[in-house]
């Protein structure tokens, strides 16, 4: 078999072999990768297939595999980027790896965000703490084509300020005129130097108050912010249609078949991660 | 004029099968575990009994299978497949719950992308189904709008004759004619009487069944909680299941060498959906109960257009708190009244 839907792969659970390139710490116990794939027909695969908003499944024999989202967008496709926190058996092992080291990758896997959709509109990135890196998929996805989109602004928070990933990018961020950046810590998670504001991320985000009006938002964080958020997207005149989110679930096969990822009858891997706001409210809560 | 296997002549299709290539795999009783596995002999065969305790499943995902072993070095990464072996092989005596269950399962290990363990067993292996003329009170095929003489599944459905001198062939694919033209002239063509097929009273209303299920208001139920609540979350249920699917990986070895395994799993444990922060989205045991419920008679039905279940029983049969499927959906056929 050598159709596309295969990955180009005769065995789906064969992982690719990649090279971590580059490593950053990005905050404790937070650390991203740059892998590159070691075989060309591997990359091609990946480069017709991966769009934003798309997973993989990040391992090293020995250990196992793990999913995260692939942080790098579309746009930038010679190198994959993934971002984890250190809490398990496996993200302990990438962790430890070193630049030259060789990790396996699934993937692409799942569905993206139709980014097509969103040109000519304003778009409103929200993001808490681990949740920015599938988020800044979606936000250099944009900003490689800014001139396709409205205003963007983007609100992303963490427990502390040493909690926040990507800070040299939110720099970045900062420093562009076309882009509104609302950075935030939770109280007590400031230093003596933070310049920026204080307070939950759904608080904040109804003080910066981004219009409604011809936006979409992408939202991404642990579940109780979104909760919370959703409601202040709610008073914000946000449509749920226009909102939209990834969800987690642990998973192991990432292709529909080992039985555990599903929300209600939506199997994550196959027909997310990405989700409107409206989709997920249709789904049976209890099972979130 | 219908063709007839003679059960005397069984030995003789044994020897012809196995000079053709064929592996020939039977309901046979070993370790003291009625079970289907390899037979040299027909006398091995044990065709007397209602079903097996294990299930066809076994043959076509292993409980643990190793996918590939790999070896690292400075710079590689060495791997080695280890695909099925690649003989073919007849299950002779198969039930048709169980041969019903292997159809059910081919879209799921299917739908855009295939597993290539579980297709490369599947095309390699003919079954040969013999209808049942008797059952027990946990059989319930009928109650899923299967028979005890389904074909769903089966390459060849023999019905046994009431003289119990052996059984009416149907040949029902091409890869059961295939298989069938080894023995030809092992076969017979007479008039045959069959025997009266196993009597299999209706349980419970499928479709009013899944008419609750599907009411999102019934997700929330206090019926769950109830229901389940002698649930020890044992997995046995998921284990005996001929449609059970799920699976984990497991790699054994050091950072060296090793192999990487599929494993069965099950729904039943916590373990199963616990995120690594420790949040889980079924956290009870009564959630993962609904889960399986759920799965089987409403999510998979809704993708596939079947029932992940084939009536076979063995979840009611084996539990060892007596829940189970049939009791679940008795009682929710009695709330939907």
């Amino acid at each position: 078999m050598t159709d596309n839907t295969q990955n180009g792969r005769q065995n789906i659970y064969k992982p690719a072999i990649m090279k971590i390139v580059a490593k950053r710490d990005e905050a404790p116990g937070v650390k991203t990768l740059r892998l590159e794939f070691q075989n060309p027909a591997d990359h091609e695969q990946f480069k017709q297939r991966y769009r934003t908003g798309m997973f993989g499944l990040y391992g090293i024999y020995g250990e196992g595999e793990s999913t995260f989202c692939v942080a790098s967008p579309e746009t930038r496709n010679e190198y994959i980027e993934c971002t984890f926190r250190q809490s398990g058996r496996v993200t302990a092992a990438l962790a430890s790896a070193e630049i030259g080291d060789l990790v396996t990758y699934r993937g692409p896997y799942g569905n993206r965000f139709p980014i097509e959709d969103f040109y000519g509109k304003n778009l409103l990135f929200i993001a808490g703490g681990i949740a920015l890196p599938p988020t800044r998929s979606v936000i250099w996805s944009c900003l490689d084509q800014r001139d396709k989109f409205g205003k963007i602004t983007i609100v992303y928070g963490a427990r502390t300020v040493a909690d926040l990933v990507y800070k040299h990018e939110l720099e970045e961020w900062q420093n562009r005129s076309d882009i509104e950046l609302v950075l935030t810590v939770d109280p007590g998670g400031e230093s003596p130097d933070w310049q920026h504001r204080i307070g939950f991320v759904p608080s904040i985000l109804e003080q910066a108050a981004p219009s409604a009006e011809n936006c979409i938002a992408v939202l991404c964080g642990p579940p109780i912010m979104i909760k919370f958020t959703l409601i202040s997207l709610g008073k914000l005149g946000f449509n749920e249609e226009n909102v939209y989110t990834t969800l987690e679930n642990r998973m192991k096969c990432g292709v529909g078949k080992c039985g555990r990822c599903n929300v209600g009858s939506v199997y994550i891997c196959k027909e997310g991660p990405v989700f409107t706001a409206a989709e997920v409210s249709r789904m049976p809560a209890g099972d979130l | 004029m219908t063709k007839i296997l003679l059960r005397d002549k069984l030995d003789d299709c044994l020897t012809r099968w196995h000079a053709a290539g064929f592996d020939v795999v039977g309901p046979v009783r070993k370790n003291n575990i009625s079970q289907y596995a390899t037979v040299k002999k027909a006398g091995e065969l044990d065709l007397g009994i209602i079903l097996p305790d294990r299930t066809l499943k076994d043959l076509f995902f292993p409980q643990t299978e190793p996918m590939f072993s790999y070896r690292i070095s400075k710079q590689k990464i060495d791997t080695e497949e280890y695909l099925p072996p690649g003989r073919q092989r007849i299950i002779f005596g198969a039930r048709a719950c169980d041969a019903s269950a292997m159809a059910i399962d081919d879209p799921l290990f299917g739908w855009d992308y295939q597993d290539t363990y579980w297709f490369k067993r599947r095309n390699e292996t003919v079954i040969v189904t013999i209808a049942c003329t008797a059952a027990d009170e946990f059989c319930m095929c009928t109650s899923l709008k299967l028979a005890p003489d389904s074909t769903q599944g089966s390459d060849i459905l023999l019905r046994p004759l009431g003289d119990n001198r052996g059984w009416q062939v149907e040949e029902l694919t091409d890869r059961g004619r295939e298989a069938f033209s080894r023995i030809e002239a092992l076969l017979e063509e007479s008039p045959a009487q069959t025997a009266a097929l196993a009597d299999v009273p209706i349980k419970f209303d499928l479709d009013l069944c899944r008419e609750w299920l599907q009411n999102p208001e019934n997700f929330e139920s206090h019926f769950w909680k109830e229901i389940s609540m002698r649930c020890i979350g044992c997995g046995t249920c998921t284990f005996l299941c001929p449609t059970c699917h799920c699976f984990d990986f497991q790699d054994e070895g050091d950072t060296y060498t090793g192999i990487r395994r599929k494993n069965w799993d099950s729904c039943s444990f916590a373990l199963f959906t616990m995120h690594t922060s420790g949040r889980n989205p079924r956290s009870t045991q009564s959630a993962r109960w609904r889960q399986r419920i759920m799965h089987k008679f409403n999510y998979f039905p809704g993708k596939f257009n079947l029932n992940s279940c084939s009536g076979c029983g063995r979840c009611t049969r084996e539990c060892p708190v007596d829940m189970g499927i049939i009791e679940t959906l008795q009682e929710i056929t009695k709330l939907s009244q």
